[in-house]
């Protein structure tokens, strides 16, 4: 799982020709590979426009943030339990940067039309990094363990990561350029936290 | 146009069809990365595969040749 985010950076990034191994170190063991959700990771075509990115990054925000809340909820391990709802709450405040970020951009005050006049929300449910359904997401980490889950967690994180990075690289303003850098070095802080719990749970 | 527009997926291939590459090409041809933790890496890891974990890879890029074929796992 984690090697298709890592395959999505690289082909972002324009490598010529990327390939995941499918089941990871599992598969090549000839253990039995467990289920990948069918979305996986996905490589991400970058919207050009500000407005657009803004409102991507919103609806991503959104997504992650029902995942964790979701998680938090159903967690029995009290410190799992702790650490998704204090990644629900600063995915919550992501939100709130980028709907201000929207306005200072656009110069509108967002209303119904932000984000789904700039991007339409997808009809099937709410969607995460590498392009995953929440719902999705969730019906696969029913039963798992919190390693797997964690390392799921690890790979969308990476994924906001890098997102971050490339609009920072992308938009122009001096102003634009400072909130997506502090949001990608807030997701780089979520996923030093995230790997350090994965580390204890190998 | 959707959200899922924005997203295109990766290519993936089986442990099978990577062991053929590999045996197939000098090591040289290729980028293979490990972009698990090291602790797992450890444990073991296939010949001649670089450690970069996938949280490092955004930043680790330039470390790679990015005109070879590229295997992650």
């Amino acid at each position: 799982m984690r090697s298709r985010a890592a395959a999505s950076i690289l082909t972002g990034a324009g490598f010529q020709e990327v390939h995941s191994m499918g089941g990871g170190m599992r598969a090549w063991k000839g253990l039995v590979a467990e289920g990948i959700p069918e979305a996986g990771m996905a490589y991400f075509t970058p919207a050009t426009r500000p407005e657009e990115m803004v409102a991507l990054a919103w609806l991503l925000e959104d997504g992650m943030r029902k995942f964790y809340e979701s998680l938090a909820q159903i967690m029995q391990d009290q410190e799992a339990k702790g650490t998704f709802e204090n990644l629900k709450r600063s995915e919550e405040n992501h939100k709130t940067t980028l709907w201000k970020l929207f306005e200072e951009i656009s110069g509108r005050t967002p209303t119904h039309e932000f984000p789904n006049k700039v991007i339409p929300a997808e009809p099937r449910g709410d969607v995460m990094e590498g392009g995953m359904l929440v719902s999705e997401a969730l019906e696969w980490s029913r039963g798992k363990a919190l390693k797997d889950i964690l390392e799921l967690c690890i790979s969308l994180e990476t994924n906001s990561y890098d997102l971050y990075l490339k609009m920072e690289q992308k938009v122009e303003t001096n102003k634009a350029k400072q909130v997506f850098k502090t949001l990608s070095e807030e997701e780089k802080n979520h996923l030093d936290r995230l790997t350090s719990m994965f580390g204890k749970n190998i | 146009m959707s959200i899922l527009d924005y997203f295109k997926p990766v290519s993936t291939w089986s442990a099978e069809k990577i062991r053929d590459f590999l045996n197939q090409k000098n090591s040289g041809e290729y980028n293979l990365v490990d972009v698990r933790q090291p602790e797992e890496y450890e444990q073991g890891h296939l010949p001649g595969a670089r450690l970069i974990p996938v949280g490092e890879l955004p930043n680790r890029l330039a470390e790679l040749d990015r005109n070879k074929p590229t295997i992650v796992y």
